[in-house]
């Protein structure tokens, strides 16, 4: 059982068509949503937490019908929406012991989780001051504080670094970062930042006009290119790639020493630097080609409309 | 307090029952009205008619202390349907003026800052969250209206001499179910006027026009029309004919503007239904982030 099932799912609002087809099997301990604005990354999201019924086939959250077992699905997830949303009027710490209270807590727990949450996100100097008076930064942790107080098994961050500075901005990707290695939670983050889920993430869902453009292991993508590797050498060249086709690479030269290689899965970089000392050349430049995010997103977003919705990198 | 614990952990203990996070709406909502001083300095003044009320049924069970404090006077004060009829109108236009200053705090503290995506993300339904609400109006208006008549009708018939219990319990009834029917009524209303204004004093504003402007229209309708169907707009004139029948009370208006029962009760409904629909509606366009 996946963190998140979809099987078909289609969800119309009025006339127009919002998610069509998706399908697919979400497992990662954090996983990323990206899309361009209007992909329906936000109406996946709402369709998970129950607000929209799908037309067609269902999402699954944690093995639950995200529609109809819509309550169950909520007391597990916390969700941190994009936009502001709190009570101005209200303290943080009143405000994130209400939400808790909201998710299922006791009055005595949730005031106490609530102390936490705001200790962990780093308002605990200014929980007694109305939310209203927070900067930005702030509003955005005390969203993430309210989304984690109940302690849920997935936590659905919407855009959690929009409109935040450069430091706040890494105090944020740390914080999930932290929640991520604590290991208790799953993660959905949905941005259109690439680098805040290259950061975070190790699963990433992309989403294209309503349909999954791409669904992809990132750390299993990485792994698949950790083999191919350029190399910049001076000294015997040909000799030296002759050397390293015999250890079973695949193997180009090119002019001016370089040299391009995938290594089968039993040999190691250092294998490499022993044929260069042993024949005297000097490797001046090793890149192990990492394939980024961006690649993905960028090949995902070269798929036209009518290709198919599942597609595998 | 363990504030000294900074990672993050699982909730591992026992959730409360669903039906209690209606019970934390209301709550919440209750304290948020209460915190005002205003809210405390209305309730204070609502409160005053009856403590008047008390002393009037105090001193008509007292002859001796009626004659000492209302000097020269002979007449008895009869305590009947008409004197809970008094009571209860009083408190009840009190009570439209506390729900003109607590439904919109209910209300719009939550939109005004776009809380409701957040509040509806937890286990609560749309249906959950109104409930929650009308429940803080609710027991806010019964405390000024029904309980306390009742209390009164109570002593009453404590204080009587004569076997009155019993043969006035029609006036217990009336008094419990006009003061229901009527503060369910306002608790939509004001909630539903709340949800659709931004600002609160607009919103305070707002309510006391839905209750006024359709009873000055009924009643030129009425007049021009040389009908009285217009009256069906007038919500204080229909809510008093409603009383005055649930009471047993002397009839206050002619009874060629008087509305049948039937007529009034399905205009009530009728307007809940809208006000209701109005919630429904405004709601659901707020409870999720557009995208």
């Amino acid at each position: 059982m996946g963190v998140i099932d979809l099987e078909g799912l289609e969800v119309r609002l009025g006339n127009r068509t919002v998610l069509n087809g998706l399908t697919g099997e979400l497992r990662g301990k954090a996983i990323g949503l990206l899309g361009p604005n209007g992909a329906g990354k936000s109406s996946l999201i709402n369709t998970l937490l129950g607000f929209y019924k799908p037309l067609r086939g269902r999402a699954r959250v944690f093995g639950m019908d995200a529609y109809q077992q819509r309550a169950q699905i909520r007391e597990a997830v916390g969700y941190m929406p994009e936009n502001d949303s709190f009570i101005g009027n209200m303290s943080g710490v009143r405000f994130v012991r209400y939400m808790a209270e909201l998710a299922g807590l006791s009055a005595a727990e949730a005031l106490e989780r609530a102390h936490e949450a705001l200790f962990f996100v780093g308002l605990g100097e200014v929980r007694y001051r109305k939310i209203s008076t927070y900067s930005l930064g702030m509003k955005q942790l005390i969203k993430l504080a309210q989304a984690l107080a109940h302690g849920p098994k997935l936590l659905i961050l919407d855009e959690p670094t929009n409109g935040l500075d450069p430091m706040a901005r890494q105090r944020m990707i740390q914080l999930i970062k932290d929640i991520h290695k604590q290991g208790n939670v799953h993660l959905l983050i949905s941005s259109h930042l690439l680098r805040d889920v290259d950061e975070t993430c190790d699963e990433v869902l992309i989403l294209k006009n309503g349909r999954i453009a791409a669904l992809c292991n990132i750390e299993e993508e990485r792994r698949s290119n950790r083999s191919f590797i350029e190399l910049e050498t001076v000294g015997a060249t040909e000799r030296f790639s002759v050397s390293v086709r015999g250890l079973g690479c695949e193997c180009a030269s090119f002019p001016g020493g370089r040299i391009k290689l995938v290594m089968p899965d039993h040999i190691e970089a250092r294998d490499l630097y022993v044929i260069a000392s042993e024949q005297g050349v000097q490797i001046r430049r090793m890149n192990q080609r990492r394939d980024s995010l961006e690649d993905i997103f960028l090949r995902a977003m070269e798929n036209e409309a009518g290709s198919p919705a599942h597609v595998r990198l | 307090m363990s504030v000294y614990k900074h990672d993050y952990r699982p909730f591992a203990g026992k959730v409360t029952p669903r039906w209690m996070r209606i019970y934390v709406l209301s709550r919440y909502g209750a304290a948020e009205a209460w915190s005002s001083k205003i809210t405390v300095g209305l309730f204070v003044l609502s409160l005053l008619p009856l403590v008047i009320f008390l002393i009037g049924i105090y001193l008509a069970n007292n002859p001796l202390a009626r004659a000492l404090i209302v000097k020269g006077s002979s007449g008895a004060i009869d305590i009947d349907a008409g004197y809970f009829l008094k009571m209860l109108e009083f408190q009840s236009w009190l009570a439209l003026i506390l729900t003109a200053w607590i439904a919109p705090r209910l209300i719009s503290f939550d939109l005004a800052d776009n809380a409701l995506p957040i509040l509806l993300s937890h286990p609560v339904s749309r249906f959950g969250y109104v409930l929650g609400k009308f429940l803080a109006m609710f027991m806010f208006l019964s405390i000024v209206t029904w309980i306390p008549c009742l209390l009164l009708f109570a002593y009453q018939a404590y204080s009587s001499p004569l076997p009155w219990f019993a043969a006035h319990l029609s006036i217990a009834a009336g008094l419990f179910s006009g003061a229901i029917l009527w503060i369910t009524v306002l608790s939509i209303l004001g909630l539903a006027l709340s949800s659709w204004v931004k600002w609160r004093v607009v919103a305070t504003g707002a309510i006391f026009a839905a209750v006024f402007v359709p009873a000055g229209v009924g009643a030129i309708m009425s007049a021009i029309l040389r009908t009285r169907w217009g009256f069906l707009l007038n919500l204080p004139m229909m809510m008093s004919v409603l009383w005055q029948r649930m009471l047993g009370a002397h009839p206050i208006f002619a009874e060629k503007y008087a509305l049948p029962t039937p007529a009034i009760l399905a205009m009530l409904l009728a307007s809940c239904v809208c006000f209701v629909a109005m919630l429904n509606a405004r709601i659901r366009a707020r409870e999720v982030v557009r995208g």
